[in-house]
């Protein structure tokens, strides 16, 4: 990580009476993928459009590359690549001169060049003098990215970029934005598909009606405030399961294939699942396996918005 | 300024050039001419009736220029392409400009060779000398000009309109209307300005539609920047 390249600081953005954003801050470091989550409406469009320069917050600033939206709102969009759920291209322009179009407007030395080398990277060589009226949609998704790295930006702003794409096309897709995260770009992705986001984002931040409802690293919120322990085990589960609560471990009983389980959350996992063993290995149950449970992002998201619901 | 005329540039280039239908559409307004002067096979027409061809022959053009810059707005609304075009680091008022040029550029080329097909058919029909009389080369600017002012009247309305609408159809059908009332008003003001004051309240009205003109850009402008384009997307 090399500093924060964005940082959005206190930003409330209304629209009319509606409060889109409400006192947000957040920030994505040099080669770091951060994920904003949150239900329709909680204010993921509008914060990459703010932090894109795009549009102006209502209080508050969002700060790219060192850069103040209010302050300079086209020195930072010379920093950023935006990329929506739609393509939204010029289908009537080829591939070249459309790259070449945004190329010139981006102020890039040599278009011409900038554009050939976008089309060989996203593997488009091929189809630069066709029109884009005639690519498929995961091409002109491939097309809309490729414009946005045409001025080889500092931060990438991609919202909901993998909509309607193919499995394999979201996929190649994902591998190119982790592979832009090694090459130090700090990138935003709002997503609503939790896989994605758990796959490829080091951070999370979950905003909801406006608000962030939590913010950390994706094992961070992955991990449950008290984490759960599964054992499995050769054996009569009742006794298994006496054994624990002698030991003072109150257990679930667990559906596995072959052999028993249980589940248990100890105070402290350090002393208590030292316990737990001794107690079922004295009732001489054979313990297979004892292992940490994680919930999976999509578990924590629905947690974090349910809890946010209820306040 | 520079971003301004790439918007224009792209304008012209890939939505006029690279439609078809456009294409064929300027190419009927560029027949007018013949069509006007075909109609009027006596050689006994006065100079006010030439002049009033010539006028259609410069008009006609200029009104689809408006239903033009209706579409163009109102498309890139529907399209999304607006907001690649916003990401860019372009000023509001360039993207406006840009945009406003690719239009009216090829449409008031479209009005200069219609406006010279009727003068050459016309001199060939009505003979030259009675043309030159009627139309001397004052007044063949005077057509442009008035053709380009109703472009940039007409124009800078329906751009208000097209940033406040969502569907390109609305734009369409208001811009239609906008046309059927400005040109009327147009033609009203025009004849009872040539009849006061020796023709010099015809100056005044150009003026009055200049001033117009700026008013209209002035809320065009404000109408369309990021903020309150991106609050109607």
């Amino acid at each position: 990580m090399l500093g924060r390249v964005i940082e959005v600081r206190d930003v409330t953005r209304r629209f009319g009476g509606l409060v889109a954003l409400d006192h947000v801050s957040f920030a994505v470091e040099s080669g770091e993928i951060v994920a904003l989550l949150g239900p329709n409406g909680a204010g993921k469009t509008t914060a990459s459009r703010i932090i894109a320069g795009i549009l102006a917050p209502s209080s508050g600033d969002a700060v790219v590359d060192g850069i103040a939206v209010r302050h300079d709102p086209n020195a930072v969009r010379r920093r950023c690549g935006f990329v929506t759920d739609q393509p939204s291209l010029y289908e009537r322009m080829p591939l070249r001169a459309y790259l070449e179009f945004f190329g010139r407007l981006y102020h890039v030395d040599d278009p011409a060049r900038r554009a050939a080398e976008l089309a060989e990277l996203l593997g488009l060589t091929d189809r630069l003098d066709m029109r884009l009226g005639a690519f498929s949609r995961g091409m002109k998704q491939k097309v809309a990215i490729a414009r946005s790295l045409v001025h080889d930006p500092t931060v990438l702003l991609l919202d909901e970029p993998a909509t309607a794409l193919d499995p394999e096309t979201a996929r190649s897709l994902r591998s190119f934005i982790v592979s832009l995260r090694a090459r130090h770009r700090a990138i935003l992705l709002c997503t609503h598909d939790l896989d994605e986001a758990q796959r490829i984002a080091d951070r999370v931040v979950v905003l909801y009606r406006g608000r962030v409802a939590r913010e950390g690293t994706t094992a961070g919120l992955r991990a449950a405030d008290r984490p759960t322990y599964l054992v499995t085990f050769f054996g009569d589960g009742e006794t298994a399961r006496a054994a624990l609560a002698r030991a003072g471990i109150a257990a679930q009983s667990v559906a596995a294939d072959g052999a028993g389980a249980l589940r248990f959350a100890p105070e402290d996992p350090a002393t208590g699942n030292s316990a737990a063993l001794r107690a079922l290995l004295d009732d001489g149950i054979r313990v297979l396996t004892l292992t940490r449970e994680e919930r999976t992002l999509e578990e924590a998201y629905f947690a974090i918005v349910s809890e946010a619901g209820r306040r | 300024m520079r971003s301004a005329l790439l918007v224009a540039w792209r304008e012209i280039r890939w939505e006029i050039f690279g439609d078809r239908g456009a294409v064929g559409r300027m190419a009927v307004f560029a027949l007018l001419p013949i069509v006007f002067v075909l109609s009027n096979r006596s050689t006994r027409v006065g100079e006010l009736t030439i002049l009033a061809l010539a006028l259609q022959s410069a008009l006609f053009p200029a009104l689809s220029g408006v239903a033009l810059i209706a579409s163009t707005f109102t498309q890139e609304k529907e399209n999304g392409t607006l907001i690649p075009l916003l990401a860019a680091p372009v000023r509001d008022i360039d993207i406006v400009v840009g945009k406003l040029l690719g239009m009216i550029g090829p449409v008031l080329t479209i009005c200069v060779g219609s406006v010279a097909l009727f003068y050459v058919l016309a001199s060939a029909q009505f003979g030259a000398t009675r043309v030159a009389l009627a139309l001397p080369l004052p007044m063949l600017y005077a057509l442009v000009v008035v053709a380009l002012l109703y472009l940039l009247t007409a124009g800078s309305w329906v751009l208000i309109v097209a940033a406040l609408v969502r569907t390109s159809r609305a734009g369409q059908q208001i811009a239609g209307l906008l046309i059927g009332l400005s040109l009327a008003a147009f033609g009203g003001l025009a004849l009872v300005a040539a009849r006061v004051a020796d023709g010099w309240a015809l100056v005044g009205l150009g003026l009055a539609l200049v001033g117009s003109d700026v008013v209209a850009l002035e809320i065009a402008r404000r109408v369309w920047r990021r903020e309150e384009v991106l609050a109607r997307l």
